[in-house]
């Protein structure tokens, strides 16, 4: 296969991979910073260059109701979205992984209101965590672009036909200039094969989607919901296998970066993790024992790759770019649960920042990597450290 | 949970008929009593004439901690007389409990239809609600009888009660639980004693694994199997003297299951009638009469 190598924006890169997937249905609403994606798109259905549909709809809530239909009579579904945009689409985004609709849907993180705040941060997409979407992150341009491509063909496998979501760091990512590798048409047809929902809305053999369950099915419903997100980790590894062998790009449920025999790990999602990579590199050159674990499918949580990943650490620095008000933030909360049941544990420090669009330099990252191991030393983990907030 | 002292009540109706209000004011007027008492209905859609249930929970000694539906009931109060044959309304009835039930029918033909160590008491609690009531709504008529029954709050501590909640029709209820009192007839029924067995369906339910992707539902038409006709306690009789064939009836059925026959005439298909009494009510001719089912 031969490989373009091409200098391009990451938004319009995921655009790109969109119009490759070649899907039927594009519906969404313009906010910042995910409008370069669409705004692509808009451009290459416009042109020709697209044979979609694409529905300019007045609201986000909208956008998602007619992705819902959309993929409901069997049509490859796109749609993208940020912040206040996600939470307004939040009643419809329930109801498309509780229909099993493989809407994907790239979610470029930001802050939310209030104050309000367009810059980046994770908080938007914590918020949709226990939608019964999958969920997946990425750190650069081409995670976004190669992702994109995989969400289709994990999200329609007939084993999952689950929502999914490409989280897709806002700014950082969504309006970064890099380097990246396209695939041809020819490959992307060879690796997606066509949608098909097994009980697509179709006059001719009638359906009912969407009915009302007494509390004696209700139960057996989110029982099925909830096995079918734990189960599609099989398809997206075996996706990523297969996208692997295709382009010699391999990811993996929680990646390290060398994170071998490391006595400190810190743990991160998204684009600031090649930031943290860099302070990784200068404390390992200063004879620091600190590695990185990165965790790339948040929904569903890869409890025994992240247990495997962190099994030899002593102490772990979580960084969290979100916050729950008035309780631990999500992505440590969730590492804690992992590791209570286990017999070693090591100590658990949480840190939250990068929020709203505040950077994490490299040099950041050995301060906050320094101020989690400090509060370990002294025996403090209770509290949440805020990185970078003026007392 | 249990605790030892608290009555439970269970009480069978129709949406419409008043059931819960029957469960509302019978804790209204044990809590006036100085008692501890909870009401509540079976929570869930609520539609006009589909059989519901309300629940009662009284206690003179301890405050009511348990909100679960009551399934070991001391009193059961039937408020429709079809529900008798098609639910079973001595479900989990304790030996020793009550069973109250309006009905037409006579003490004796009632007692043929249970078996267990069971107090029954049957009142035509219909008729006396028409008659001073002017309506078919049976809960303050059957509360009558079951203070007669059972004795689980006195009469006299429901007066407040139902004016709180009727006003200025408070009087024609209070009259109608009187009269149920003294109507009410009460006999025994006996381990065995049961002349007719009755069968109801219990619906399986499926495991999650049978859920078929997004719960989706491929049985087309399965609604057609939906049996609205078990609703009603009123069904239309038409007088095809009166009867001028105009179809006025068949045309305002909600339902649409007023149809013409090869004669012209109009009929209901009783499987689906819910015996709302639109067609009667809209008919030019007056041909159509709302009877009470057996």
């Amino acid at each position: 296969m031969t490989a373009k190598r091409i200098g391009i924006e990451s938004s319009l890169a995921i655009a790109e991979a969109v119009r490759l997937a070649n899907v039927d249905v594009i519906a969404a609403y313009p906010i910042t910073p995910q409008t370069h994606i669409v705004e692509g798109l808009a451009e290459m259905v416009a042109n020709g260059h697209l044979d979609a549909e694409y529905i300019p709809v007045e609201s986000e809530h909208s956008a998602m109701s007619s992705c819902l239909g959309s993929s409901a009579v069997g049509a490859r579904t796109f749609t993208a979205t940020a912040s206040q945009g996600l939470i307004l689409m939040h009643e419809v985004l329930l109801v498309a992984a509780s229909l099993h609709l493989p809407i994907v849907m790239v979610v470029t993180n930001r802050a939310l209101s209030g104050p309000l705040n367009i810059w980046g941060d994770h908080s938007d997409t914590m918020i949709t965590r226990d939608s019964g979407w999958i969920q997946i992150f990425v750190e650069n341009g081409q995670q976004a672009f190669d992702q994109v491509l995989c969400a289709f063909r994990i999200a329609e496998h007939q084993d999952v036909l689950l929502p999914t979501i490409i989280n897709v760091d806002g700014f950082h990512i969504s309006h970064v200039i890099e380097p990246m590798y396209f695939l041809d048409q020819e490959a992307v047809d060879g690796f997606l094969p066509p949608y098909k929902h097994p009980h697509a809305l179709d006059p001719d053999k009638p359906v009912t989607m969407g009915c009302f369950a007494m509390p004696n099915l209700y139960t057996e419903s989110r029982k099925a919901l909830d096995t079918s997100l734990r189960e599609s980790k099989k398809v997206i590894l075996e996706t990523w296998k297969k996208f692997g062998e295709m382009t010699g790009r391999y990811y993996k449920e929680v990646e390290t970066y060398k994170a071998e025999a490391a006595e400190t790990l810190l743990i991160t999602m998204g684009s600031y993790s090649e930031n943290a990579m860099e302070a990784i590199d200068k404390m390992q050159s200063e004879g620091r024992s600190v590695g990185l674990v990165r965790i790339r499918l948040w929904r569903p949580f890869p409890y025994m790759a992240f247990l495997e990943a962190v099994s030899g650490a002593k102490n772990i620095v979580v960084l969290d770019r979100a916050m729950s008000l008035g309780g631990p933030p999500p992505v440590c909360s969730e590492i804690r649960s992992a590791l209570y049941p286990q017999e070693k544990r090591p100590q658990v420090v949480s840190v939250v920042g990068g929020l709203g669009g505040r950077d994490i330099s490299p040099d950041d990252f050995e301060k906050l990597i320094d101020i989690g191991l400090g509060r370990i030393k002294i025996g403090d983990t209770s509290e949440t450290i805020m990185f970078g907030v003026r007392e | 949970m249990k605790q030892g002292d608290t009555i439970e009540i269970r009480w069978h109706g129709r949406g419409g008929q008043g059931a819960v209000t029957s469960a509302d004011l019978t804790a209204m007027s044990a809590i006036h009593e100085g008692k501890f008492a909870q009401a509540f209905p079976s929570f869930g859609p609520e539609r006009r004439g589909a059989p519901v249930l309300a629940f009662n929970r009284i206690s003179a000694e301890h405050p009511i901690r348990v909100r679960s539906g009551v399934v070991k009931p001391d009193i059961v109060v039937v408020l429709d007389p079809g529900l008798v044959t098609l639910i079973n309304v001595v479900d989990g009835l304790k030996p020793g409990g009550c069973l109250i039930v309006n009905s037409t029918r006579s003490i004796e033909d009632l007692q043929g239809e249970f078996s267990g160590d069971w107090t029954l008491a049957v009142v035509d609690a219909s008729s006396i609600a028409r008659e001073l009531l002017r309506v078919n709504i049976v809960n303050t008529t059957m509360l009558g009888a079951m203070i007669k029954t059972a004795g689980a709050i006195k009469m006299d501590s429901l007066t407040e009660p139902l004016e709180e909640k009727f006003g200025a029709r408070a009087k024609a209820n209070l009259e109608a639980c009187h009269k149920a009192f003294d109507t009410t007839v009460i006999g025994k029924i006996t381990v065995g004693g049961q002349k007719k067995v009755r069968t109801f369906a219990v619906a399986k339910q499926p495991t999650w694994s049978e859920l078929l992707v997004g719960c989706a539902v491929t049985d087309v038409g399965s609604t057609k199997r939906f049996c609205t006709g078990d609703w009603k306690s009123q069904h239309p009789v038409w007088d095809d003297k009166k009867c001028i064939k105009c179809g006025i009836c068949s045309l305002f059925c909600p339902e649409f299951c007023i149809n013409q026959q090869k004669d012209g005439y109009f009929r209901s298909n009783d499987f689906y009638c819910k015996g709302c009494g639109i067609c009667a009510q809209e008919c030019w001719t007056q041909a159509i009469k709302m009877v009470e089912e057996a």
